[in-house]
């Protein structure tokens, strides 16, 4: 497991400090390792140098994607498939409309997944909850509204557990009014995701490898960030197993967008 | 002894030339030269009549088998389901007339008069609750299932009806005839009670707990599952088997029978997970005046002896005690068809081509018949829409091109790039050959608007027919 690499404070006065608040915050919390982008520009920004595991996180989607969450989903099946090789990854809808298919053109190994359909937020909370607590479990993925901070520390118990990482999809029920943002929230990072438009390499047609629009809005003893990522592997067969090609991470940085909204501006995304 | 060839059975035809059960052989085949005889076959009968047992459960579950011919079914409160006796006996009668097999039944309030009625009495008869005196009166007396030295003395003495029998007094009549005659008679008019030996649930993992007094504390009921759970699963043990499912019943002092079962991913017999299991189920049991008696039955039994923990397989250990549990309680608490995991299914259609699967079923071989993977080069969409939504003012440069600007939800969307079509024609070998047309043929295109997002639409139909132009759907989303 080479990718998997424990906290590496860089520089001594700022990194002993940190490690002390870490020290303090965690309260005898094994440490479960990061999961590094295998980019400095956006492992830089994450506590301890990569996506911290045994924590769980917000992800969110922008425009119409608040209802049907694809971009999230894709971004979430992305990343949890390094996590899929250390164990099984619960899934848990509301709605039923992923498609495994989908998924594993992604190069998530659909043979990994275990989908529940829980009937109500509460229940789809308390699932994810008792999976993440599971042996065998490596990572939970729950798609939720909202988590209030009580839901939100019951599953970073869990989380602690056994080392699970936690992913939250929120997503709005279709035609439902947006609930009021949560103030707070017990999740380690919050992201936004969007989908951007794809570069086709030269001289080829069609769409090229998929791209996201990735913002980290919140992120706990970290910096916040916006980068522009491409899934390299998509729909290539060639790159089915991460620890086999040279490939470090599903997800390939292709540039820094930082505040400065290079991207073009977004018709979809509305206020609220 | 002599070795003596009798007849044990005759036909309809045979009885109308004469012919009767006991007969010598020798004697029909002179009665009758073209007789076709058969070898009587005692055990085929007897799995025959087994066989018919297990039918009649479908109209109560108490049936007993009265060899070699007969069966007894106790349908004390549930004619109901029939609205009523007659009915119930119509259908019976309709349905053994349908399987060819010739018979005679008969309702009435004791098993010994429905015997009478059914052997003797008029084919189809239903005595009226408490009123079979009147109806086994005229029948004679071997139809009160008389040893046959005590029917051959009833003979004897000129006794041709049970009625005449009913009227001796009892003392004599007993003197007489013995005991055994005076407790048929009885149990034919219902003042003795006649056991019967119904037939027990096919499956042999079953443990029973009765109590001495009844039982209704919560705890109670939760001490005494995972008592018969330990009961069980010890015997599951020393054979080397685990089930799939358990069913619990709770039979209350009423004589009513409460119902639970649990499900497992993986056969198992350890006893505290089951009763763990159960015990949120247990406060749906209304334990009414108390419980008498607990059962349990294993289903789906199998042998686990191979899938014990190794020592030096750390991810089989991990299944066992971590994701087994796990999920048997999702499925328990959710129900069966909200825990699966999606296999691959031989269909282009796309939205046939995913099955569910039980989650922890093990994955098929690579040569195994199943089907094969999904297509990991063709871009599949990650959201599909179980019903594909409509796609309006949809705008392409030619028929077979890929839209330009499509209207989706209420929102424009400008395609900055497409790929297709990819043509997925209906499964016309699967349906009726009448419905099979043009217009079910689907062209998917995938498409990507100017902000990003990428869609997976289809267009319905061909173009030549102008009275029908195609219809635009949008099925699924890339993110």
């Amino acid at each position: 497991m080479s990718v998997f690499r424990g906290h590496s404070p860089r520089d001594g006065g700022l990194g002993a400090l940190r490690a002390k608040i870490a020290a303090i915050e965690a309260s005898g919390r094994p440490d479960s390792g990061v999961l590094p982008f295998g980019d400095l520009a956006v492992d830089g920004c994450l506590p301890g140098g990569g996506l911290p595991l045994g924590r769980w996180h917000e992800i969110g989607g922008t425009g119409l994607e608040v209802e049907t969450a694809a971009a999230p989903a894709a971004f979430t099946a992305l990343v949890t498939a390094p996590l899929a090789a250390r164990g099984q990854v619960v899934w848990v809808l509301r709605r039923d409309d992923l498609w495994a298919p989908g998924l594993a053109g992604l190069g998530f190994p659909p043979e990994r997944l275990i989908q529940v359909c829980a009937r109500d937020e509460a229940e789809a909370l308390s699932v994810m909850e008792d999976a993440l607590a599971t042996v065998g479990v490596a990572a939970v993925v729950g798609e939720v509204e909202a988590a209030d901070l009580t839901a939100g520390r019951r599953l970073q118990l869990a989380c602690e557990k056994r080392g699970a990482t936690g992913f939250l999809i929120l997503r709005r029920p279709y035609g439902g009014q947006p609930k009021r943002e949560a103030t707070g929230s017990a999740a380690a990072t919050r992201w936004r995701i969007a989908s951007a438009p794809s570069e086709p390499a030269a001289g080829e047609f069609g769409l090229g490898s998929p791209r996201f629009r990735v913002e980290l809005e919140r992120c706990r003893g970290g910096r916040t960030g916006t980068w522009l990522f491409e899934a390299p592997g998509a729909y290539d067969p060639a790159a089915d197993n991460w620890e086999m090609t040279d490939v470090a991470h599903p997800l390939r940085l292709v540039a820094d967008l930082g505040d400065r909204q290079l991207a073009p501006a977004q018709p979809l995304r509305r206020a609220g | 002894m002599r070795a003596v060839r009798r007849l044990s059975a005759v036909s309809l035809e045979a009885a109308r030339l004469g012919l009767h059960p006991g007969q010598k052989a020798t004697d029909a085949m002179a009665l009758v030269p073209e007789l076709a005889a058969a070898e009587a076959e005692p055990e085929a009968d007897a799995a025959a009549l087994e066989a018919l047992a297990h039918w009649c459960v479908r109209y109560s579950p108490a049936v007993a088998i009265d060899a070699p011919d007969g069966l007894f079914l106790d349908v004390t409160g549930v004619d109901h389901l029939w609205n009523g006796e007659a009915a119930m006996l119509a259908d019976f009668r309709g349905r053994l007339l349908a399987n060819g097999l010739p018979f005679r039944c008969a309702i009435a309030d004791t098993p010994g008069a429905a015997w009478a009625l059914a052997h003797f009495g008029e084919e189809g008869a239903i005595a009226p609750p408490g009123g079979q005196g009147p109806l086994l009166a005229p029948l004679p007396p071997a139809a009160l299932r008389l040893e046959t030295e005590t029917w051959a003395q009833v003979e004897r003495l000129g006794l041709r009806q049970v009625g005449q029998l009913m009227a001796i007094p009892r003392a004599p009549f007993g003197r007489r005839f013995g005991r055994a005659a005076l407790t048929r008679l009885d149990q034919a008019l219902g003042r003795e009670r006649e056991a019967l030996t119904f037939r027990r649930p096919p499956t042999p993992w079953y443990a029973r707990l009765a109590f001495a007094e009844p039982i209704s504390a919560p705890e109670d009921m939760a001490r005494v599952t995972g008592d018969i759970a330990a009961k069980l699963c010890a015997r599951l043990e020393t054979q080397g088997q685990g089930a799939r499912r358990f069913e619990i019943a709770f039979h209350r002092v009423d004589g009513k029978a409460l119902p639970l079962a649990v499900g497992l991913s993986l056969p198992g017999r350890d006893p505290a997970r089951i009763a763990k299991l159960f015990a949120p189920k247990l406060e749906t049991v209304d334990p009414g005046f108390g419980i008498e008696v607990v059962t349990l039955m294993a289903q789906a039994v199998e042998p686990i002896s191979g899938r014990q923990v190794r020592l030096d397989n750390a991810r089989e250990a991990t299944v066992e005690e971590g994701l087994a549990p796990l999920v048997d309680r999702l499925t328990n608490r959710l129900g069966e068809d909200r825990v699966w995991r999606a296999g691959p299914v031989e269909s282009h259609v796309p939205e046939l081509a995913v099955g569910r699967l039980r989650p922890l079923a093990p994955a098929p071989g690579p040569k195994s018949p199943q089907a094969r993977a999904w297509d990991r080069q063709t871009p599949r969409p990650t959201r599909l829409f179980r019903r594909p939504e409509p796609v309006e003012a949809v705008m392409a440069l030619t028929p077979d091109d890929p839209p330009s600007q499509f209207r989706w939800r209420g929102q424009t969307h400008r395609v900055r790039r497409a790929e297709g079509p990819e043509r997925i024609g209906e499964e016309w070998w699967k349906g009726a050959i009448e419905t099979v047309g043009v217009g079910h043929v689907r062209d998917y295109y995938r498409v990507e608007d100017e902000a990003g997002a990428r869609f997976w639409l289809f267009r319905a139909g061909l173009y030549d027919d102008p009275a029908q132009p195609p219809k635009w759907w949008m099925h699924g989303l890339f993110g």
